[in-house]
């Protein structure tokens, strides 16, 4: 416990870093997530075939066929190359419409923190999307748009507005109580520059936290998309879409589903793992109430 | 305790008909024109024009909204473009396979959860905690999807222990043992991840309250192990227990909608996938509809339970 109270007040930065590396639990995600991104971005070096590059003879071939590690898929495509290739797609899809829509929330969010009668219309209106359930929101909004990574991804910004708002709101609300935004008030400091130059910072890293710790089941909720059909299409590779694609052969060659299903578990591990790193240095509050 | 429980039956209505308003505007979002997206580039001008006299697309939006609603109102959902019969007949029909498969889940959430966050949060940094923060880490982590996939695999197919696909036997259904069977791996794979955040969160609360005075005095007073972590600490674990329990019950029902895919259950979940490839556009907001309706609803009787249970929020 003391030991994240001096991290405080130490530059962030320092901290985190430090701090991460100290917690075995974030740093295996961190190390776990870099070999992810790694392949995402080396994926033309490292990848042993196209991702569309098929050898239909050998279709279906168990892991550890000759030159194919990890087996073949269902049109003889190999499963390695895939997922490399596929890590692409699903870092992606997971991680953009995170980081979109706290950039969205972070105005929204602070308007409605700052003039209430407005804040109190716009809490009422995220209030009706939290009467959604998450994913069921993410579908119906994707199937209206219309299949896509596109119309993807713009449906998980929109089922994640809600949560993103509130966690702004929540910070600023806090902020706009503290003796300095009295005083810029005073001084006559012109609303926007209050709330966008000295209020932002402050409230970002509640931003930042909040979408850290979301990362892991946005890249659930991505695949599942890419799952039913809603996200990435054939023959694009991600991994969502491999496991919906190795289902269809699973009475005769389970491997196709299970290793990019279990890419996808690992992923997710890292992430929840590096975000409970990221929430302990960061916030030392939540951990003492959490205890984890 | 009757005049929260109406305050709160009062507050759903605005929350019901901003709902009702999101499933209503999102058909907006279909690119293009709504009628010639269901019926495909093939249809004839006419028979696009006549749909979209039925569905009412011809009139304004605000004036399609209020009709919407009326008919809403008076339990009309529109009609099935695929199946042609009404929405409510489709989702009456169905939802009662999603409510078993729902019920059934929560109760494995709400028992298993508790247990493992008595058996970690009572018995912090041994072994056993630890393995089951590594256990529900990973149950947290696992896409509901493939989670299915892998016990139809190894349960279904290798051991053969429980059938795969649908509610009842095809050839011989027998009654509510049958069902049951059917019913194991759905619903372990609808619950797995729901499990693993209660079992979490609890166990964080049952951290706190175990070194809270009253069970420092509880053991001095020599009470035994199993009856402080069990009793005395259990106990007081409850608000926070059936408040994130709550909150789970939105998670099962996305997780649902993957399993009743996976395992070919005759629910909502996958009249709303068959919905969706086939464009059945008024299916889809009618599943989508009743879904958060009976949402909105899990989530106020779990709030109401929250406060019958906490004796400083029941104000």
């Amino acid at each position: 416990m003391t030991q994240s109270t001096t991290l405080t007040l130490r530059p962030a930065r320092f901290g985190m870093l430090s701090a991460i590396t100290s917690d075995k639990g974030a740093f295996f995600g961190l190390i776990v997530l870099g070999i992810f991104v790694f392949a995402a971005i080396f994926a033309p070096l490292i990848a042993p075939f196209g991702p569309n590059e098929a050898d239909p003879m050998l279709r279906l071939g168990a892991p550890g066929t000759a030159g194919h590690w990890l087996g073949l898929d269902h049109q003889g495509r190999d499963i390695l190359s895939r997922l490399i290739w596929g890590s692409r797609l699903t870092l992606a899809t997971g991680i953009i419409p995170v980081a979109v829509g706290a950039l969205i929330a972070l105005p929204i969010g602070l308007l409605a923190a700052w003039y209430d009668r407005a804040g109190g219309w716009i809490l009422r209106g995220m209030d009706v999307l939290f009467a959604f359930p998450m994913a069921l929101l993410a579908i119906m909004v994707a199937a209206f748009l219309g299949s896509g990574v596109g119309n993807m991804m713009i449906s998980l910004v929109i089922v994640l507005l809600p949560y993103n708002v509130r966690v702004v709101y929540q910070a600023a609300v806090e902020q706009k109580s503290l003796p300095y935004v009295e005083a810029l008030r005073v001084v006559g400091t012109p609303v926007r520059t209050i709330l966008f130059v000295e209020l932002l910072p402050n409230v970002a890293s509640a931003a930042i936290v909040y979408a850290t710790t979301i990362v892991g089941s946005m890249v659930i909720t991505a695949a599942g998309l890419s799952f039913l059909g809603l996200g990435v299409q054939p023959p694009g590779a991600e991994w969502g879409i491999m496991v919906a694609e190795g289902r269809s052969v699973i009475f005769i060659a389970p491997h196709v589903a299970a290793i990019p299903g279990l890419c996808l578990s690992l992923l997710v591990i890292a992430c929840s793992l590096l975000g409970d790193g990221v929430r302990d240095a960061l916030d030392p509050r939540i951990r003492a109430s959490f205890g984890a | 305790m009757a005049k929260l429980i109406l305050r709160r039956l009062f507050g759903t209505l605005p929350v019901l008909l901003g709902v009702s308003f999101v499933v209503f505007v999102a058909l907006q979002l279909v690119p293009g024109d709504v009628a010639r997206t269901i019926l495909g580039y093939n249809a004839t001008e006419e028979r696009v024009a006549a749909l979209r006299a039925i569905l009412g697309l011809d009139r304004p939006i605000l004036v399609q909204y209020v009709t919407w609603l009326g008919n809403l109102a008076r339990g009309d959902l529109g009609q099935s473009v695929a199946l042609g019969v009404p929405v409510l007949t489709v989702i009456l029909d169905k939802i009662g396979a999603s409510l078993i498969l729902m019920g059934a889940s929560f109760a494995l959430v709400l028992v298993f959860g508790l247990l493992l966050a008595a058996l970690s949060g009572g018995h912090h940094r041994s072994p056993l905690d630890r393995m089951i923060v590594l256990l529900t880490l990973v149950f947290a982590s696992v896409p509901p999807f493939w989670l299915g996939i892998v016990l139809l695999y190894l349960f279904g197919l290798q051991f053969r222990l429980f059938p795969i696909s649908g509610m009842y036997d095809m050839a011989n259904p027998g009654g509510l043992p049958d069902l049951l069977r059917h019913l194991v791996l759905p619903a372990v794979t609808t619950a797995v991840s729901s499990l693993a955040v209660v079992a979490r969160v609890t166990r964080g609360r049952m951290i706190d309250v175990m070194n809270q005075p009253y069970i420092m005095t509880a053991k001095a007073r020599g009470l035994s192990r199993p009856r402080i972590v069990y009793v005395e600490a259990v106990r007081n674990v409850l608000p926070t227990y059936v408040g994130i329990s709550g909150l789970q019950i939105g998670y099962l029902f996305g997780s649902a909608i993957f399993s009743e895919i996976v395992f070919n259950w005759p629910g909502i979940g996958l009249q709303l996938y068959q919905a969706i490839i086939q464009r059945d556009f008024p299916v889809v907001q009618g599943a989508v509809l009743a879904i958060a309706a009976v949402f909105v609803f899990g989530n106020l009787i779990a709030d109401l339970i929250a406060a019958a249970l906490d004796p400083k929020r029941a104000t």
